[in-house]
C-alpha cells in the first residue's frame, strides 16, 4: 500500500467583520467569507468545503456543508460540518489538512461560521454551556463564565497574582484591536474600566470576556503540488496538533492548567521541528483573559505562574517575539464561535503574507491556538511563510 | 435539564457516587467507564462522602437559561477525600465563601428544569463544626 504524504498550504483566505449582524444571515455571511477566500485563491475551485459550526441548532439550521456549498454555487462537491465547540475551526482545518495531504482532494474550503446575534444572552449562554458536562455541570447553573472563573480564582490564589495584572490582558488585547478593521469592539480600555465593568461571573468581569460575535471566515488549503498555481504567497501549514481533556473540569488532574493546551502544542512543534522560541506571531484562544495568561504558559512563551506578570512587563506587544494576537484576540476581535479557529489561522497566514490589515508585524514562524470547552479539544497549528 | 435525565442520573447526583479505579487505585468524580489516570476498565462506583473544603469558587450574576431566579448563583468546587465535585454552596453570603472553606452536604431544590420540574440536587453548606 502506498501512503501518500503531500505538504498542505494556504493558498487563499477571506473573513466577514465580527460584530452582531441583526440583518443577516449565517449563509450570508459564510457567503461573503468563502467567496473572498476563492477570490483570494485566484478563483481555485474546491472539491471538497468543511464548515466549522457550534450552535446553528440555535438559528434552526443543521446540514450546514450543504447548504453553503449549494449558495455558493459549489453543488455536488463533497462535505460535511466538523463540530468541536468553541474548538471547531482548528477541528475542522485538521480535517481539511487531512484530506489534502492523503491525496483524497487537491483543493479544501475550510469555513467557519458562527450566528449568536439572533438569540438572547441566557440561551446563547446555555448553548455555550453544552461544551461542559450537561449531566454533571448544568444541574448546578454554571455558565461558560463560571467554569472559567473557577480556574481563574483558583489560578490567582496558587501564584498571587492580583487583579491589575490580570488586566493587562484585556487592555492589551484592545489596543491591538482597535488598529483591526474587522474587530468586533474596536475600542481602547483602561485598567478603570476592567476594574468597573460588571462582574459576570466572580472574578471574571464584563472586560475580561470576549463578545459574543457572529461572522464567518474561509480558507483554502492546496496540495504543495499546486499551490504555486493558486498563491504567489502560499502558506505552509507546518504542523497541527490536537488534544482533549475532561469535559467536565471536577476530574482534571490540574486546575491552573490546560492539559490539552500542552499536549496539543507538542504535536504540533513536533511535526514542524520548531520550539516555542522559534514563533514570531500568534493567535490563542483568550474567551476570558485567564485563558490567554494559562495558555501562554502551556504552549511555551512564559513559565508557569508568570504569563500575566509578563504581560504588565509589557512582553507579547507587536514586534516582540512572539508578538501576540496582533487581531486583539477573542477579547477585542470577538469570538464567531465555530468560525474563531478559521480566523485566527487567515490572521495568522495574513501577517505571514505581510498582508494583515491592521497592526503589521515581521515573522515567518506563527502559531494558533484554538480551543473548546474549558480547555478539553484543543487544536494547535503552526503556519510557515 | 429534562425530567428523564434528572431522573437518570439520580442515584448519582444524590450520594455523589465517583469511581475508585481496582488497578491504579485512583479515584475521581463524575464516574467514567474506564480510569482517567490509566485507563483501566477495573473501576467501581465509590462515594464522594458528604465532607470537604472549597478549593475555588464563583458568584454567577448572569445566568444560563432556566437559572434567572436563582442569583446571584455560588458554586464551589469542593474537594473531598474521593475527588472534587462541581456543586452550589446554600445557606452562605457570596462575601463570606473563602478558599478552604469547610463544607458538608445537604439535599436542595435545583432551578425548575425548562420542562417544568423540581429537581432535587445535593448543594453544600458550610460545615457545622466549623460553625461551633
Amino acid at each position: 500500500m502506498v501512503i501518500l504524504f503531500r505538504h498542505v498550504f494556504v493558498v487563499g483566505l477571506g473573513m466577514s467583520n465580527v460584530g452582531r449582524f441583526y440583518e443577516r444571515s449565517l449563509r450570508d455571511l459564510a457567503g461573503e467569507a468563502l467567496f473572498k477566500a476563492i477570490d483570494d485563491a485566484g478563483n481555485a475551485v474546491p472539491s471538497f468545503i468543511l464548515v466549522s459550526n457550534m450552535l446553528s441548532s440555535q438559528v434552526e439550521q443543521e446540514n450546514l456543508a450543504s447548504l453553503i456549498a449549494d449558495y455558493c454555487g459549489l453543488r455536488g462537491i463533497s462535505g460535511f460540518k466538523v463540530e468541536a465547540a468553541c474548538g471547531s475551526g482548528g477541528a475542522a482545518l485538521i480535517a481539511g489538512y487531512s484530506l489534502v495531504s492523503s491525496g483524497l482532494a487537491d483543493v479544501v474550503a475550510v469555513v467557519g461560521v458562527e450566528k449568536l446575534s439572533e438569540r438572547s444572552t441566557p440561551e446563547v449562554a446555555r448553548g455555550l454551556a453544552y461544551a461542559a458536562d450537561a449531566d454533571f455541570e448544568i444541574p448546578y447553573g454554571i455558565s461558560f463564565s463560571g467554569l472559567n472563573a473557577l480556574v481563574m480564582r483558583y489560578y490567582m490564589n496558587k501564584y498571587d497574582v492580583r487583579r491589575e495584572e490580570m488586566s493587562a490582558w484585556p487592555i492589551l488585547m484592545h489596543e491591538n484591536g482597535y488598529h483591526n478593521p474587522h474587530a468586533h469592539l474596536k475600542m481602547r480600555i483602561t485598567h478603570d474600566d476592567v476594574v468597573k465593568s460588571p462582574i459576570i461571573a466572580d472574578p471574571i468581569r464584563l472586560l475580561d470576556s470576549c463578545p459574543m460575535s457572529d461572522g464567518a471566515a474561509a480558507l483554502i488549503l492546496a496540495s504543495d503540488e499546486v499551490a504555486r498555481e493558486y498563491s504567489d504567497t502560499p502558506v505552509l501549514i507546518a504542523g497541527i496538533g490536537n488534544a482533549l481533556d475532561s469535559t467536565d473540569i471536577s476530574s482534571r488532574f490540574e486546575l491552573d492548567s490546560f492539559l490539552a493546551s500542552r499536549l496539543s502544542s507538542e504535536r504540533a512543534f513536533k511535526m514542524a521541528g520548531l520550539s516555542p522560541k522559534d514563533v514570531d506571531v500568534a493567535e490563542l484562544h483568550d474567551a476570558y483573559s485567564i485563558n490567554g495568561v494559562i495558555t501562554l504558559e502551556d504552549v511555551g512563551f512564559a513559565p508557569k505562574g508568570k504569563g500575566a506578570k509578563l504581560v504588565v512587563e509589557g512582553k507579547f506587544r507587536p514586534g516582540d517575539k512572539p508578538s501576540i494576537n496582533t487581531s486583539g484576540g477573542l477579547k477585542s476581535r470577538g469570538h464567531p464561535v465555530g468560525a474563531t479557529g478559521v480566523y485566527q489561522v487567515c490572521e495568522v497566514s495574513m501577517q505571514l503574507r505581510g498582508d494583515f490589515p491592521g497592526i503589521k508585524v515581521s515573522g515567518e514562524v506563527g502559531l494558533t491556538q484554538n480551543i473548546g470547552g474549558v480547555g478539553s479539544n484543543i487544536t494547535t497549528i503552526i503556519l510557515r511563510r | 435539564m429534562s425530567f428523564q435525565r434528572i431522573w437518570r442520573l439520580k442515584d448519582i447526583l444524590l450520594n455523589l457516587v465517583g469511581i475508585k479505579c481496582s488497578d491504579c487505585g485512583y479515584t475521581s468524580y463524575p464516574p467514567k467507564a474506564a480510569c482517567p489516570k490509566c485507563s483501566s476498565r477495573n473501576v467501581s462506583r465509590i462515594s464522594l462522602g458528604s465532607s470537604g473544603k472549597v478549593v475555588s469558587y464563583t458568584v454567577i450574576n448572569v445566568p444560563i437559561e432556566g437559572f434567572e431566579n436563582m442569583l446571584p448563583l455560588v458554586i464551589a468546587l469542593v474537594e473531598t477525600d474521593n475527588g472534587r465535585v462541581l456543586t452550589q454552596l446554600t445557606n452562605v453570603k457570596p462575601e463570606e465563601v473563602y478558599i478552604g472553606m469547610e463544607v458538608e452536604a445537604t439535599v436542595r431544590r435545583s432551578a425548575t428544569t425548562l420542562d417544568g420540574y423540581v429537581p432535587y440536587i445535593v448543594k453544600f453548606k458550610r460545615s457545622s463544626t466549623n460553625n461551633a
